[in-house]
C-alpha cells in the first residue's frame, strides 16, 4: 500500500499514469511496479520493449538493418522475496463478487503476476453458477481506465492528498458529532452489503439527527411497494423458471435487467429442454422490445400504461371464463374484475394465454417488471396466488431494510431539505445524482449550494464537479467488502490488486468519518463476518474467501398473507384510464441500456462497442420507433427528432425497430454523459431531462422531425437496406437459423428438422487426419438468449482492441464472436432470433487455400490457426470466408494506449500489430495450457508409458462458453464419442451452416425450438 | 548501314573487353546478395554470442560447474511451468548470508535483499513476444538444458549459444532423437550417451510418447 | 510512288481503308521511302524541343505521379485503413486498379506477338508504342498488389526465397500464381519491346549529332551494325520471343481471373472468367492503344505511318471483343439463374438492381452499347469519334472490375455480415496518380525513343519486296494474299 499511498509519495499531483516518464524513476513507483507486476515491470518501465512485436516486424523489413534483429535489452525483474506458493507467469484465481442493481453475482478473477486480466463466474455461487453477463466481464476494463480519478480533489484547492482530506474531515465531523449530526446528510447508492448496513447503523448512532438517503435512478422499488400493498410488508419475489410450464412476463426483462438475471437465464433455459419433460412457453407483454421479449414464444406489444389493465383482464378472464377460483383473501378484487370485462383490453387477452395459465396450479409463473406501478405488482401477487403458484414456483423472502423510503422519495426529500438549506454537509457515496436524479429537482444547482459536500466517486464526473471534496473510490477489484446476492447469501469481496490510484472504498470513507480509522474495510468486513465475535473463526473465514460465498446466510423463505385492502380501489380507478396516449403524442418508455445500464459504465469501451442485443447499435442510444409509427411520424431511420415533454425537449436520432408497441417510442438511459471520461463523454444522448416527476417509467411526449440526420454505428445492417436485400435477408434467415416447432419435434425428432443439402464431398487435397483430439464446437440456439456476454468475454480473453464509433460505422469492428440478429414475420409482431457466429474452423477452410504466404493453416487437432507473425495482410482470406468472421487490423490499434491500459492484456495471447488478420482461435491458449499440463502428467505417469492421462471432456473451456449464463456453447473433442460436444453434434437438432458448400464447418448449431402452441396471431 | 566501318568509333576498342566482366558481375551479384542476406540476416549470425553485462558478476561456472549445484535449485519452476523463473534474491542469500557475506561483488544482492528492490538482470535468451516456449513441456520429455543453453556450467557470463531461430527449433522438432536423454539426466551438463545417441533417442521417444508437433499453433497463439 | 494514287478508289489519298479485293491497300501513305520513314520517325526523337503540348502534358502527369507517391507514403505510414475498405469488402480500388491496368497491358503483346505470328503486317505501324504502353501499364498494375497488403515491408514473403523460418509460400493461392504470371509477362514484354527496338536505336545512334546521344543510344543499341548475321539472329530471336509471348497473352489474365474464379464468393466463383477476362483485356487494351495513337499521330504528324486503316482494324477488333464481353455478361446471368444456386443468383440480381446497380449499368452502357457504333464505317474511320468511344470503353472496363469485386463482396452469404463500401479521397487520388505514372512514362517514351518501329515499317514498304512485279507490286510486298483477302 505504501508505495501508492499518496501520503508517502512526493505529494506532487498523482498524474504519473498519464506522463509515465517523469515519474518512472521515483523509487516508490519502481518498487510498487516491480512488486505488483514482476513480469511486466520491464514493460512499464521501458515502454519501448512493449512494442517489440512491431519492432521485430520492422526489423525483418527487407532484413534492412540486420543488427536490428537484436531488439533492445530486456530486463528480468525477479522478486527480492518471492511470496510462498507464487509462481511467476502462472495465473491465479481469486473469488470475489460484483454488485449490480443491489444484488451480487459471485466471480472468479484470473490474476497474472498480480494483474487481474480476466473475470469468470463463480461456479459455487447459486446466483451465477459460473455464468456472467457482459457487465461482469467488462468491469475489469474500468480497473485500468486511465480516466478514473487518481487523487483526492478539493474544489478550490484542486488536487489534494488523502491526508489533506483527513485533516479536514476529522475536526469537521467531530464538530458534527457534537451537534448529533444535525444538518448532515448522506446520499448513497443502493448496496446490499451487510458491512455497509452495519456502518450505516453506526453512522446513524453517532449522528442521530443526520439523514441517510439511498438513490438509484433505475430501482425496483415499485416491486417493494407492490409487495407492501399486497402483504403489508415489502417482500422479494423469487421464481422457479425451470419448473414453470407457462411464464407470463409483464414488462420484466428477467434475462438481462434483473438482479438474478444470470441465474434466471439458466433456469429459464433448463425449463426449455426439448428432450426433457417440461418445455415452458414464454408469454411476454411489453412495450419496447427487450431481450426477454426476443426469446418469447408469444409476444404482445402494448403501451406501458395499458399493461396493468391487461393484467387485470387476464385475472378477470381466468376467474370468469377459465373457472379459476379467487382466494377468499382476494374477494376485494371482485368488483375490479367485473369492471375489467368491459375494458377494451379484455378482448386483447389471448384465449391461448388463459388456457396456458388456467388449471396448472403451481406450474406457472407471472412476473412484473420494475417499470410497472406498485398496484400491478400487487395484482401479480394476486395472480400468482390465484394460480396456486405461491410456495411452488413463486416464493417470497422479506426485503431487507423495509422502512427505508423509496429511492424516488428519498432523492425528493433530500432535494427538499437542500432547497431549504437544511443540509450543510452532504456525503455522497457513489452514484451520480447530478446526472441521473429526476430533472425537475435541479439537483446540480442544489448540490452546488451545499456548504460542504464530500463525494466518493470513481470518476471526477458531473457530480464531483460541484462537490467541495472528491475522494477517488476504489474499484471493486481493489476493494475489501461484502454483498448479498438476490437470495440474501453473503458474498465476500477481496481485492486483487492494491488500489492503483489510492482509491478508498465506501467502508473506508465511513470509517474515516466515524473516526474509526485506521480501522478500514478489511477489518470492517471481518468484523461483520464475525457477527459480533472479536475475531472471525480463521478456518471459516479462509474457506469463505476461497469459495467466495458465506454458507447459510441466505434469507429464510417467508409466508406472507395477501390482502386487497387499499389497492383494489386504485386498481379499479386505473381501469378507467385510457390505454393509449392522446392522438398526436406518444408514450416514451425509459429503459436501462444493455451496455451502460444507467450511465455507470459510460466510460467502458468494451461495453460501448458491444452491440445492443436488438438494435445492434454501438456507442449511441436512439429513440426506438416501430416501422408503422415511423411512417406515421414521417421520419426515417437515422433522422434526428425533437422529443418534447412539457417544455423540455431532447433531440436524438430515430432507430426504426420492429416490435415497439404502436403509439409508443422507447429510449434507453445512461448516454449523453458530459464528464464520463474520454470514452463516454459525448457518446449518445441524455434522456434523463425528460424523466421528471414521479412517473419515471414512461412519459407522454411529442415527437417532431428536425430535418437533420445522424450517423448511427451498428454492427449489423451497417446501412439502410433496400427492399431487394431485405427480401433476400428474410428468405436466407430461415435456412441459416433453423427452428423447429415443439409439437413437430416431440412427435418425431428425426424428421422435425428441414433436411440439410447432402453433398458428396470431392476432396481436392488429401484430407487431414486427427489421431488425437479433434476440437469442435456446438452452439445451442435454443439456449442462446443473445445477451452478449460471450462477446465481451472473448474481447477480454483475446486482447481484442476497441476501435471506436467511426470505425464500427465503417464495418471494422474487431469482435471475434458476433451475434447475428434476424427478424421474422410481420414487422408489427416480429419474431427475433439470435445466432452467435464465430470462426467455424472449417475442415475445407476456404481461407487456408487462398493465403499466399500460408499464414492460416490447419493444425493436427483440426484447428484453423491464424499465424499473426506470418500474415502480410492481403485480406484474401476474409474475402473468401463465407461466414465473414475474420477481422483485420486496419490501423495500429495499440498505438495510443497508456502504460496503464496495456496491463489488461492477456500475456498468453499475442497482441496483434497493424496490417494483420485475426479471428477466433477456439481460445488456443487455453487448449495449449491444458494440453501441455496433461501431456506432462502423461509422461510422468507410471514410468513414462505413453498411456497417461488424456484431456478430460470439459477441461478446456473457451472464454465465450465459460461466460455464457445459459451454457449455450459447448467445446470439446469430436473424436471422443462421450464428449458433450460430440453428443450435441449427433443430435437431430444439429445442423451446419452453409454445409452445402462442403467447407465442413466444425461448429454445429442446434436448432431453436419454438413453443408457440395454439394459433399465434403474432407469429407469421 | 554497311558504312559503319568508316564511322569514327563511339566507344574505344577496350570497351569490348569489358563485356565478359559485365556479364560476370550481372550474374554473380544477385546470387551474392541473396547469400549475404540469408546468412547475414539469420539469427545464427545476429544473435548467437549475445553476452550482455549483468548487474551482478554471477558465475555459472562456479555455481553450476565447480560447486555442481543443480539447475533446479535456483530455476525452481522449470519442471512445472512455461518459465524457468530467475530466482528471487532470497535464494542467493540462502547461502550468501554465510558464504562471502562481505564480498563486494554481492553488494547489489545484499542491497536488493534489504531494500526489497529486485536485481535487474538482463535477459539473454529472449524469444519474440509472439513465440510461446514452454520449459516444462521440453524438460519433462527428456530434452536437456544443454540442448538450448549449451554448457552453462562453463559460462562465467551467460551467453546465447544457439540461434533460437524458428528453423533451429524445427530441426529438433523434425528429428528429436539426437537431442533426447533419460529424464533423470535432463539437468546433467556433462551427460554422455552410453552408445549410439540416435538409437537411444529413438527408444526414449518411444518410451516417452514424444511426437513433436510442427504446427504453427504449437508456438504461436 | 504513283501506286498510292491509283490504289485508293476514294478521292482522299489518305484513306486506305477500302477493302477492294482485287487491290491491296498500302500500309504506308504519302511519298514514303526508306529515307523518308527514317527521317519522319527519327526526327521526332531527335528534335531539340518537343511541342508545348508535350510539356503541358508532361507537367500534369508528373504532378499526378507526385500525388501517387504522396498517397502511397501516407498509406505506408498509417495503414490500409486510410482506404474505405472494411469487412466484408476487403478489396476494392486496389485490386480493381490492378486488374484494370493488367488488362490495358494486353494489347501490346497481342499486337506484337500474335499479330506477328499471323502475319498481320499492319501491326508494324503501331506495335512499338502498343508495346511501350503495355510495359507502362503492367508497371502501374504491379504497383497495386504490392501496396495493398497490410504489412508491405514483408511483401517479399510471397517470393519463394530460402529463409531461416523454413517456410515457403502457399502454392495453392491464386495470389501467388499472380506473382509469377505478372512478373513473367512483364519480363517477356520488356525483352520483346527492347529487342524490337535495337535496330532503330542503332539508327538513332548513327544519326546522333551529340556525343552523349551517341554514347547512350550506342550503349542500348548493343553494337548493332545491321550485318546479315545480326538480322538473321534478330529475326530468329524475335520469332521465338513472339512464340513465347503468345501463350502469356492468354495466361496472364486467365491467372488474374483465378483470383476470383477460384474463390467461393458468389459472383466470383464462375468458370467463364478466364476467357471473359482475356477478351475484356484485349478490348480495353486496344481502346487504350487507340486512345494514345489518335492524338500522337496528329500531334507528331504520323498519319502516313499510323493510317486510318490501322485505326479501323483496331476498331473492328474492339467491336468483336466488345460483343464477346456482352455475351459473357449475358451468359453469367443465365448460368446464375440456370445453376439454381440461390446465393449466386442473388449476387447477380443484386448487381443489376441492388445498391450498386448504377455501376452495373455504366458498365453495360460503356462496354456493350458504345462499341456497337463501330458497325458504321464512318465512325470507324473518323479518328476522334473513335477516340471518344475508346474513352467510354476504358471507363466501362474499370467499372466492370468494380462491379465484380465490390458488389459481390458487399453481399455474400450471411446477411448479418453484409456491408457497403465507399471509397475515400485517398483511393481516388491513388487511382488518379496511377494514370499520372502511366502517362509520365509514356511521354518520356515518345520523347526519347522512336515511337514507330522504323525497321519493321520499312519492311512493309513496296520497295522492300525485291521481286515485286510491275502489275501488282504490292502483292508480295506484304505477306500472302490469302491473309489479306480473308
Amino acid at each position: 500500500m505504501s508505495s501508492l499511498d499518496p501520503t508517502t509519495d512526493s505529494g506532487r499531483p498523482r498524474s504519473f499514469w498519464r506522463s509515465l516518464d517523469e515519474r518512472a524513476d521515483t523509487p516508490e513507483f519502481r518498487q510498487f511496479v516491480e512488486r505488483e507486476f514482476p513480469a511486466w515491470a520491464d514493460e512499464m518501465l521501458e515502454p519501448a520493449s512493449r512494442r517489440r512485436f512491431l519492432q521485430l516486424m520492422g526489423a525483418s523489413m527487407a532484413l534492412a538493418g540486420m543488427t536490428a534483429c537484436r531488439w533492445p535489452a530486456e530486463p528480468i525483474v525477479p522478486f527480492a522475496h518471492r511470496p510462498a506458493g507464487f509462481v511467476p507467469g502462472e495465473p491465479l484465481h481469486y473469488a470475489t463478487a460484483l454488485e449490480l442493481a443491489g444484488a451480487a453475482v459471485g466471480l472468479l478473477v484470473t490474476s497474472y503476476d498480480g494483474r487481474p486480466i480476466k473475470v469468470e463466474g463463480n461456479p459455487d455461487h447459486a446466483y451465477g453458477l459460473g455464468g456472467t453477463l457482459a457487465w461482469h466481464q467488462a468491469a475489469l476494463l474500468d480497473l485500468y481506465d486511465p480516466d478514473r480519478s487518481q487523487h483526492v480533489a478539493q474544489r478550490e484547492a484542486g488536487p489534494a492528498s488523502w491526508d489533506d482530506f483527513v485533516a479536514f474531515a476529522r475536526p469537521h465531523f467531530d464538530a458534527l458529532r457534537a451537534v448529533r449530526g444535525s444538518r448532515l446528510a448522506v446520499l448513497a447508492d443502493a448496496s446490499s452489503s451487510p458491512s455497509r448496513a452495519d456502518m450505516r447503523a453506526r453512522f446513524t448512532a453517532a449522528f442521530p439527527d443526520a439523514r441517510w438517503y439511498e438513490y438509484e435512478p433505475l430501482s425496483r422499488d415499485n416491486a417493494r411497494e407492490g409487495a407492501r400493498l399486497a402483504f403489508g410488508r415489502p417482500q422479494r419475489t423469487h421464481v422457479a423458471l425451470d419448473r414453470a410450464e407457462t411464464i407470463l412476463s409483464l414488462d420484466e426483462d428477467f434475462l438481462l435487467h434483473h438482479p438474478a438475471a444470470v441465474r434466471y437465464a439458466r433456469d429459464f433455459v433448463l425449463g426449455r429442454d426439448p428432450d426433457g419433460a417440461t418445455f415452458s412457453r414464454l408469454w411476454v407483454v411489453e412495450t419496447s422490445p427487450s431481450l426477454t421479449g426476443s426469446v418469447a414464444d408469444r409476444r404482445i406489444a402494448i403501451p406501458n400504461r395499458a399493461i396493468q389493465a391487461f393484467a387485470t383482464c387476464v385475472l378477470a378472464k381466468l376467474v370468469h371464463e377459465a373457472g379459476a377460483d379467487l382466494p377468499a383473501a382476494l374477494d376485494g378484487l371482485g368488483p375490479v374484475l367485473d369492471a375489467a370485462r368491459r375494458h377494451p383490453m379484455y378482448g386483447r387477452v389471448d384465449a391461448d394465454l388463459v388456457l396456458d395459465l388456467a388449471g396448472k396450479a403451481g406450474r406457472t409463473v407471472v412476473l412484473a417488471g420494475p417499470r410497472l406501478p406498485a398496484e400491478t405488482h400487487a395484482l401479480v401477487h394476486a395472480l400468482n396466488a390465484t394460480l396456486g403458484n405461491v410456495g411452488r414456483t413463486v416464493t417470497y423472502t422479506a426485503e431487507p431494510d423495509p422502512d427505508r423510503p423509496s429511492h424516488a422519495q428519498a432523492i425528493r426529500d433530500l432535494a427538499r431539505d437542500m432547497g431549504r438549506n437544511f443540509v450543510d454537509t452532504l456525503v455522497l457515496v457513489g452514484g451520480n445524482p447530478v446526472y441521473d436524479a429526476p430533472a425537475d429537482l435541479g439537483f446540480g444547482d442544489l448540490l452546488a449550494r451545499v456548504k460542504t459536500s464530500i463525494r466518493l466517486g470513481a470518476y471526477e464526473d458531473e457530480t464531483s464537479r460541484v462537490c467541495t471534496w472528491h475522494v477517488p473510490r476504489a474499484h471493486i477489484f481493489e476493494s475489501w467488502g461484502d454483498a448479498r446476492d438476490f437470495g440474501g447469501t453473503v458474498c465476500l469481496i477481496q481485492p486483487l490488486i492494491e488500489p492503483l490510484h489510492g482509491g478508498r472504498t465506501d467502508l473506508d470513507l465511513l470509517a474515516q468519518l466515524l473516526g474509526e480509522a485506521p480501522f478500514a474495510a478489511y477489518e470492517i468486513v471481518r468484523r461483520t463476518f464475525a457477527r459480533g465475535a472479536a475475531e472471525p473463526d480463521p478456518r471459516a473465514w479462509h474457506e469463505a474467501l476461497r469459495v467466495g460465498v458465506v454458507a447459510g446466510t441466505a434469507w429464510p423463505e417467508a409466508g406472507p398473507t395477501i390482502g386487497t385492502a387499499g389497492w383494489s380501489k386504485r386498481l379499479r380507478a386505473a381501469l378507467d384510464a385510457p390505454a393509449y396516449p392522446e392522438p398526436g403524442s406518444y408514450e416514451l418508455v425509459f429503459g436501462p441500456d444493455a451496455s451502460v445500464i444507467d450511465g455507470r459504465f459510460a466510460n467502458n469501451g468494451w461495453l460501448q462497442e458491444l452491440a445492443d442485443p436488438l438494435t445492434k447499435l454501438t456507442w449511441d442510444n436512439a429513440v426506438i420507433v416501430a416501422p408503422a409509427t415511423a411512417a406515421e411520424m414521417g421520419v426515417r431511420h437515422g433522422d434526428v427528432v425533437r422529443v418534447t415533454r412539457s417544455g423540455t425537449s431532447v433531440e436524438l436520432p430515430v432507430f426504426v425497430l420492429p416490435g415497439q408497441a404502436p403509439r409508443t417510442v422507447g429510449a434507453t438511459l445512461g448516454y449523453g454523459r458530459t464528464r464520463a471520461g474520454r470514452v463516454g463523454s459525448g457518446a449518445g444522448f441524455d434522456v434523463y431531462p425528460l424523466r421528471v416527476g414521479d412517473d419515471t417509467a414512461w412519459a407522454d411526449v411529442r415527437v417532431e422531425p428536425t430535418g437533420r440526420t445522424y450517423r448511427l454505428a451498428t454492427t449489423q445492417d451497417h446501412f439502410a437496406i433496400d427492399t431487394l436485400g431485405a427480401q433476400e435477408r428474410a428468405e436466407r434467415a430461415v435456412t441459416l437459423v433453423r427452428e423447429v416447432e415443439l409439437e413437430a419435434w416431440r412427435h418425431d425428432p428425426q424428421h422435425a428438422m428441414p433436411g440439410e443439402h447432402a453433398v458428396a464431398p470431392v476432396e481436392l487435397w488429401k484430407p487431414h487426419e486427427y489421431p488425437d483430439e479433434r476440437w469442435g464446437m456446438a452452439i445451442d440456439l435454443n439456449a442462446c438468449t443473445g445477451c452478449g456476454a460471450c462477446v465481451v468475454a472473448c474481447q477480454a480473453e483475446n486482447n481484442i482492441p476497441i476501435v471506436g464509433k467511426a470505425e464500427v460505422a465503417r464495418g471494422r469492428e474487431m469482435h471475434w464472436i458476433r451475434i447475428d440478429r434476424y427478424f421474422a414475420g410481420a414487422p408489427d409482431a416480429p419474431e427475433i432470433v439470435h445466432q452467435p457466429v464465430t470462426c467455424h474452423h472449417c475442415e475445407n477452410a476456404p481461407c487456408e487455400q487462398v493465403c499466399p504466404v500460408g499464414a492460416t493453416v490447419h493444425d493436427a487437432e483440426g484447428l484453423n490457426v491464424m499465424v499473426y507473425n506470418r500474415c502480410i495482410g492481403t485480406r484474401y482470406c476474409n474475402n473468401n470466408c463465407p461466414y465473414k468472421v475474420r477481422r483485420f487490423n486496419w490501423f495500429n490499434n495499440q498505438k495510443h494506449q497508456s502504460d496503464l491500459e496495456v496491463m489488461i492484456y492477456n500475456p498468453d495471447v499475442t497482441v496483434r500489430s497493424r496490417g494483420v488478420m485475426e479471428k477466433c482461435t477456439f481460445c488456443l491458449q487455453r487448449i495449449q495450457s491444458v494440453r501441455i499440463q496433461a501431456r506432462n502428467e502423461q509422461v510422468r505417469g507410471e514410468n513414462g508409458r505413453a498411456a497417461g492421462r488424456l484431456i478430460r471432456d470439459g477441461e478446456i473451456v473457451p472464454a465465450c462458453a465459460q461466460a455464457c449464463p445459459t451454457r449455450a456453447i459447448d467445446f470439446g473433442d469430436l473424436n471422443d464419442p462421450e464428449s458433450r460436444v460430440h453428443r450435441k453434434h449427433a443430435s437431430p437438432r444439429a445442423y451446419r451452416m452453409l454445409a452445402e458448400f462442403n467447407v465442413r464447418p466444425r461448429t454445429a448449431y442446434l436448432a431453436r425450438v419454438r413453443n408457440r402452441g395454439g394459433h399465434p396471431e403474432g407469429a407469421a | 548501314m554497311q558504312d559503319h566501318g568508316k564511322r569514327p568509333l563511339i566507344f574505344p576498342k577496350w570497351v569490348d573487353s569489358l563485356r565478359p566482366v559485365v556479364f560476370g558481375v550481372a550474374s554473380i551479384v544477385p546470387v551474392y546478395a541473396l547469400v549475404l542476406l540469408y546468412y547475414g540476416g539469420s539469427p545464427r549470425t545476429t544473435d548467437v554470442g549475445y553476452m550482455p553485462a549483468q548487474p551482478v558478476p554471477y558465475s555459472h561456472t562456479v555455481h553450476a560447474g565447480d560447486l555442481g549445484i543443480d539447475c533446479r535449485y535456483c530455476h525452481t519452476t522449470v519442471e512445472d511451468t512455461a518459465h524457468a523463473a530467475v530466482p528471487p534474491t532470497q535464494t542467493c542469500m540462502n547461502c550468501h548470508t554465510g558464504i562471502h557475506p562481505e564480498s563486494p561483488q554481492l553488494v547489489p544482492v545484499r542491497e536488493s535483499f534489504s531494500t526489497g528492490l529486485p536485481v535487474r538482470w538482463v535477459r539473454v535468451h529472449d524469444l519474440p513476444d509472439y513465440v510461446y516456449f514452454d520449459h516444462s513441456a521440453h524438460v519433462s520429455r527428456g530434452v536437456g538444458c544443454v540442448e538450448c543453453h549449451d554448457r552453462v556450467d562453463k559460462m562465467d557470463t551467460v551467453v546465447q549459444a544457439q540461434p533460437l531461430s524458428m528453423g533451429w527449433c524445427l530441426d529438433c522438432h523434425r528429428n528429436p532423437d539426437p537431442h533426447l536423454r533419460p529424464l533423470d539426466e535432463v539437468t546433467n551438463m556433462v551427460w554422455e550417451p552410453p552408445g549410439d545417441r540416435a538409437e537411444l533417442g529413438a527408444r526414449l521417444r518411444e518410451r516417452y510418447g514424444i511426437a513433436p508437433s510442427e504446427d504453427c499453433s504449437t508456438c504461436h497463439r | 510512288m504513283s501506286v498510292v494514287g491509283t490504289t485508293a478508289p476514294s478521292a482522299d489519298p489518305w484513306d486506305n481503308t477500302s477493302d477492294d479485293p482485287t487491290r491491296r491497300a498500302p500500309l504506308v501513305l504519302g511519298a514514303a521511302d526508306y529515307a523518308s520513314v527514317t527521317e519522319k520517325v527519327a526526327e521526332l526523337a531527335e528534335r531539340r524541343r518537343p511541342p508545348r503540348a508535350w510539356y503541358i502534358a508532361f507537367g500534369v502527369s508528373l504532378a499526378l505521379t507526385g500525388l501517387l507517391g504522396a498517397m502511397i507514403l501516407y498509406l505506408f505510414t498509417t495503414g490500409v485503413g486510410v482506404w474505405g475498405l472494411n469487412s466484408p469488402v476487403g478489396w476494392a480500388f486496389d485490386i480493381i486498379n490492378f486488374v484494370f491496368w493488367v488488362g490495358i497491358g494486353h494489347a501490346g503483346t497481342l499486337i506484337s506477338a500474335i499479330l506477328f505470328l499471323f502475319r498481320q503486317s499492319w501491326r508494324t505501324g503501331i506495335n512499338r508504342f502498343a508495346e511501350a504502353m503495355t510495359i507502362f501499364a503492367v508497371i502501374c498494375a504491379g504497383l497495386f498488389p504490392a501496396i495493398h497488403v497490410g504489412r508491405v515491408w514483408l511483401i517479399y514473403w510471397v517470393f519463394p526465397l530460402p529463409n531461416q523460418m523454413q517456410v515457403w509460400p502457399n502454392f495453392r493461392s491464386p495470389l501467388l500464381w499472380d506473382v509469377f504470371a505478372v512478373s513473367t509477362y512483364f519480363t517477356v514484354s520488356l525483352l520483346f519491346w527492347y529487342m524490337g527496338m535495337i535496330p532503330d536505336l542503332a539508327t538513332l545512334r548513327d544519326r546522333a549529332t551529340s556525343r552523349v546521344r551517341q554514347r547512350v543510344y550506342g550503349l542500348f543499341a548493343m553494337g548493332w551494325r545491321g550485318s546479315n548475321r545480326h538480322w538473321q539472329n534478330y529475326e530468329r530471336v524475335y520469332l521465338i520471343l513472339a512464340a513465347l509471348a503468345t501463350p502469356l497473352v492468354l495466361s496472364v489474365h486467365s491467372v488474374v481471373s483465378f483470383d476470383f474464379a477460384v474463390s467461393m464468393v458468389p459472383g466470383w466463383h464462375t468458370t467463364i472468367f478466364p476467357p471473359y477476362f482475356v477478351a475484356g483485356a484485349i478490348f480495353c487494351g486496344f481502346a487504350m492503344v487507340l486512345l494514345l495513337a489518335v492524338p500522337a499521330r496528329q500531334w507528331f504528324g504520323l498519319e502516313a505511318l499510323i493510317t486510318l486503316r490501322h485505326l479501323e482494324n483496331m476498331n473492328k477488333i474492339m467491336l468483336a471483343t466488345g460483343m464477346i464481353i456482352g455475351y459473357a455478361y449475358f451468359i453469367e446471368f443465365f448460368i446464375a439463374w440456370y445453376g439454381g444456386n440461390v446465393y449466386e443468383h442473388f449476387a447477380f440480381v443484386n448487381r443489376a438492381l441492388g445498391p450498386y446497380a448504377w455501376s452495373y449499368w455504366i458498365m453495360v452502357t460503356c462496354n456493350v452499347i458504345a462499341p456497337q457504333l463501330f458497325w458504321s464505317k464512318r465512325i470507324r474511320t473518323s479518328p476522334w469519334v473513335a477516340w471518344g468511344i475508346c474513352v467510354f470503353i476504358n471507363v466501362g472496363m474499370w467499372f466492370e472490375r468494380f462491379v465484380i469485386i465490390v458488389t459481390s463482396l458487399s453481399r455474400d452469404y450471411l446477411p448479418g455480415s453484409w456491408g457497403a463500401y465507399k471509397p475515400t479521397w485517398v483511393e481516388l487520388c491513388t487511382l488518379l496518380g496511377s494514370f499520372g505514372l502511366f502517362f509520365t512514362l509514356f511521354l518520356l517514351f515518345v520523347r526519347f525513343v522512336p515511337m514507330v518501329a522504323m525497321a519493321e515499317v520499312k519492311a512493309v514498304l513496296p520497295q522492300a519486296d525485291a521481286h515485286a512485279s510491275p502489275n501488282e507490286p504490292e502483292r508480295r510486298a506484304t505477306g500472302t494474299l490469302a491473309v489479306e483477302k480473308a
